[in-house]
């Protein structure tokens, strides 16, 4: 009788497709996954902790750093918690002005995630694609406010900059030409029969364990579950737009990656109705104080961010410190339910399920 | 004669030589064209001396045994993978005069010396003693021997047909009209398995970067490492040309254009499958493993004996009968 | 059964034949628009001596120290020091936005590499010759404007 052995393999932290740094200590049977444990805290800069010694507006530009391929939804996890706490009111322009950087955001996110998922199965021409488009958005964003990845646009009371000359009319070309772009995408990847046969029916899971997991965003959506902070808790002036929730029906990946393109065509929706609706006039600042007291007491609000439910929880005792600063980070909650998906799995839907899951370290290690 | 016996093969190595290195260029520039990019343009006029430059970089590299490996064997693999590689050009008729033999068991010859090179990718993956290489060189294996036959198999088509395995009587053959005609179905196993062979998208597991970082050569460095991948892009080259040979009509001129010398048809049919591999990269994702063996067995291998069986009908179908 | 794939062929070889969109840098220097945060410039002319930029940075990275107006006649301070550590720099905009008289303003200048730690100490002089490409809307905080408001 042939006796085979288990072997140990160490994917990660230096990997192509860790997306980062995380680590995987991987037990294999053959090609078999026996076991997977997820090592985290190679990119742990203690963000929490720093934040309880800075002023609110100080810990905007470190949200940026949380989850750098949607820092525009970080900027405003942080900036409406602190407003709620205050009982701020926001002015009109600054509010449209977010709800379209942060729909831009969250497509130029989708694009990265499509990109590179498509280099973890092995197709390498999407990720340039990918990113083509994406250079758009940051390009916008560059203009709007002069950084391409860490925007700190955000400010408690309102945004930073207004939109320069001719930026909206920019911001609805690009909505027209990612319209175009997203027949591209269908025809090169959605149709291809080996994405399709290496997606379809992998990584499948119950509507029941993603609720176990906390998992949100795309992840919990693909179960079939429509749950979209933007619908369920509206906050900023979501409700004004119309766009629905891309729901999955499998579970799989494929359904992942069709739930996160159609997430894509509805922020298109939502930027063209923030555009056409955009405000004339106004200020883009409300009326703040000048130093930020947030009085006492504690608040926890959760948007939608790309990835999911992005929380941040504020405990106040009054000062112009937060006491105590908490972040719910998707991706860190999503990532727990990698080992049970992992179980019995081949080696080589290894990436591709841990690129489904969409992590981003640096929000995963915070 | 005897003068030329020597310095032909040599010839031969430098003109094989000078097609790696353009070729590496030439997939890189294409790759990046198709991405809305440039590809390389540094070194050189176009890029042309990026890849002089990378094997100089190579060369220059210090060479790196990992201290747990089976020395011996880790550095006999590069030569075991590589040595086949050349020796299967041997039996490439590029014209009806530029040929180095005539041999008549010449495609039989070309399939079982490239399977040699397996083993040199199996030591190369087993002497690294390393995880990701080992599981590159098993895949390597498995794939390469899975898709072996329904390669053999899809020219067996061919052979029915001329009633020769010499690859200048398959060329003579197609005088008239080329095998990729009435062996449709045999093509297509042919391009497939092909690719397969050559370990390149969609079929290019063993070192699939996103999985197994670089897959049997991950320890490699330096030449013998620029071993490995002179070996595949030769067999780029054989490849193409086999193709050629086998299914595109070899030297001979379409649509009576002899005006044109064959060698340049042969160079045009030549660069035309070179541009598909190419261009099959820049478009495809990577197969899964299990789904690549099902492939092979149960697609292409049915495939390639239905189009056995099609052939041998067909020859007696009288009209038609003449093309098989 | 292989539609997709030939559709997805036909994708790759039409983006064959599209303009390529890569910048040619660094042959040619990246264009960056007006708001870009760069390396920050000073004007010690200007500067107040609040201290507002250093207490705002998040990261701490900006040292000044002021000094008595030598002009007898009149009052407050004049910057003695001023020290950005740009190791650490996030290059936040922060102290530009809190400064009351655009003393220390962004420039559009993002060539930060050097080959020591040490060049990446900018001090006043530096930051004072570095007068090139100086962005034209700065602060939030300008004392003529109160309110806040940008123009």
């Amino acid at each position: 009788m042939l006796r085979t052995e288990e072997m140990l393999l160490n994917v990660g932290p230096q990997h192509p497709s860790t997306h980062g740094v995380l680590r995987l200590i991987v037990k294999i049977d053959g090609e078999m996954i026996v076991d997977a444990e997820p090592v985290i805290g190679y990119l742990h800069r203690g963000t929490e902790k720093l934040a309880e010694d800075l002023n609110y507006t100080q810990i905007i530009p470190y949200t940026d750093r949380m989850d750098y391929l949607s820092a525009m939804t970080n900027n405003y996890a942080i900036v409406h918690a602190t407003e709620q706490l205050m009982g701020l009111e926001i002015p009109e322009r600054a509010e449209y002005l977010r709800v379209i950087v942060m729909e831009l955001n969250r497509i130029a996110s989708h694009l990265v995630w499509m990109g590179t998922y498509l280099l973890d199965v092995g197709a390498m021409s999407p990720f340039l694609y990918a990113f083509r488009d994406r250079e758009e958005i940051l390009n916008l964003f560059n203009e709007l406010c002069g950084a391409r990845i860490t925007y700190n646009y955000m400010r408690v009371g309102g945004v930073k900059w207004d939109a320069p000359p001719g930026w909206i009319e920019k911001v609805g070309t690009f909505v027209e030409y990612m319209k175009k772009q997203m027949r591209d995408y269908h025809a090169l990847i959605t149709g291809n029969e080996i994405f399709i046969s290496r997606t379809k029916g992998v990584g499948v899971y119950s509507k029941e364990l993603a609720i176990q997991y906390g998992l949100s965003g795309a992840n919990l959506r693909v179960t079939g579950i429509d749950w979209d902070l933007r619908k369920k808790q509206p906050y900023s002036i979501y409700s004004r737009f119309e766009f629905d929730v891309p729901t999955g029906k499998t579970g799989d990946l494929y359904d992942k990656y069709l739930c996160r393109m159609n997430e894509v065509v509805e922020s298109l929706k939502i930027i063209e109705q923030a555009v056409n609706q955009f405000p004339e006039g106004g200020s883009i600042m409300g009326k703040v104080p000048r130093v930020l007291r947030v009085p006492e007491g504690e608040i926890y609000v959760g948007i939608e961010s790309p990835r999911g439910e992005l929380g941040c929880h504020i405990v106040s005792k009054g000062k112009d410190k937060p006491w105590r600063l908490k972040f719910r980070r998707p991706s860190f909650y999503n990532l727990q339910i990698l080992p049970v998906l992992l179980k019995g799995e081949n080696i080589s839907n290894l990436v591709a399920i841990l690129g489904g899951i969409d992590i981003v370290l640096g929000e995963v290690d915070c | 004669m005897s003068l030329l016996a020597i310095l032909a093969p040599v010839l031969l190595l430098v003109i094989v030589l000078a097609f790696v290195t353009y070729a590496i260029l030439f997939e890189r520039k294409v790759i990046g064209w198709m991405q809305n990019r440039i590809g390389p343009n540094r070194v050189g006029p176009w890029g042309m001396l990026q890849t002089v430059a990378d094997v100089f970089k190579l060369l220059i590299k210090e060479d790196v045994i990992p201290e747990k490996a089976d020395r011996a064997l880790f550095k006999l693999a590069p030569a075991i993978a590589f040595v086949p590689a050349f020796a299967v050009l041997a039996v490439i008729p590029f014209t009806e005069t530029w040929k180095f033999t005539d041999f008549a068991v010449g495609l039989l010859y070309y399939m079982a010396v490239s399977s040699i090179t397996i083993i040199g990718i199996m030591v190369g993956g087993w002497a690294s003693n390393n995880k990701y290489a080992l599981l590159g060189g098993m895949r390597s294996a498995a794939q390469m021997i899975s898709y072996e036959i329904p390669l053999v198999m899809s020219v067996v088509g061919i052979i029915m047909t001329t009633g020769s395995l010499n690859l200048n009587d398959i060329v003579h053959s197609q005088k008239h009209v080329w095998f990729i005609f009435p062996q449709i179905i045999g093509f297509l196993v042919f391009l497939i398995a092909a690719v397969s062979e050559l370990n390149r998208t969609p079929f290019d597991l063993p070192e699939a970067e996103s999985e197994l970082v670089a897959g049997y050569h991950v320890e490699y460095t330096g030449f013998r490492f620029a071993f490995f991948m002179l070996a595949e892009y030769v067999y780029v080259f054989a490849m193409a040309s086999l193709t050629t040979v086998l299914y595109l009509g070899g030297w001979n001129a379409p649509f009576g254009l002899t005006i044109i010398p064959p060698i340049i048809w042969f160079i045009l049919k030549f660069l035309l499958v070179v541009f598909f591999l190419f261009w099959l990269r820049a478009t495809m994702p990577r197969i899964r493993v299990d789904q690549l063996m099902q492939f092979a067995w149960k697609v292409l291998l049915p495939l390639a004996i239905f189009n056995i069986f099609l052939t041998a009908v067909l020859k007696e179908v009288p009209g038609i009968g003449h093309f098989y | 059964m292989v539609l997709g794939l030939v559709k997805g062929l036909g994708i790759t070889l039409k983006n064959m034949t599209k303009p390529r969109v890569t910048y040619r840098y660094p042959d040619e220097p990246l264009k960056m628009p007006d708001r870009f945060r760069g390396i920050q410039y000073l004007d010690p002319e200007k500067c107040i001596v609040c201290n507002q930029c250093a207490r705002i940075c998040p990261t701490d990275c900006i040292q000044l120290t002021g000094k008595k107006n030598p002009d007898p006649e009149k009052k407050g301070k004049v910057l003695d020091t001023f020290d950005i550590n740009f190791e650490i720099c996030i290059l936040c905009d922060l102290c530009t936005e809190v400064c009351p008289t655009e003393a220390i303003v962004m420039t559009n200048n993002y060539e930060l590499a050097v080959y020591s730690r040490d060049e990446l100490f900018k001090d006043i002089r530096w930051l004072h010759e570095n007068n090139q490409n100086i962005r034209s809307e700065n602060s939030t905080n300008l004392i003529k404007k109160p309110g806040g408001k940008t123009t």
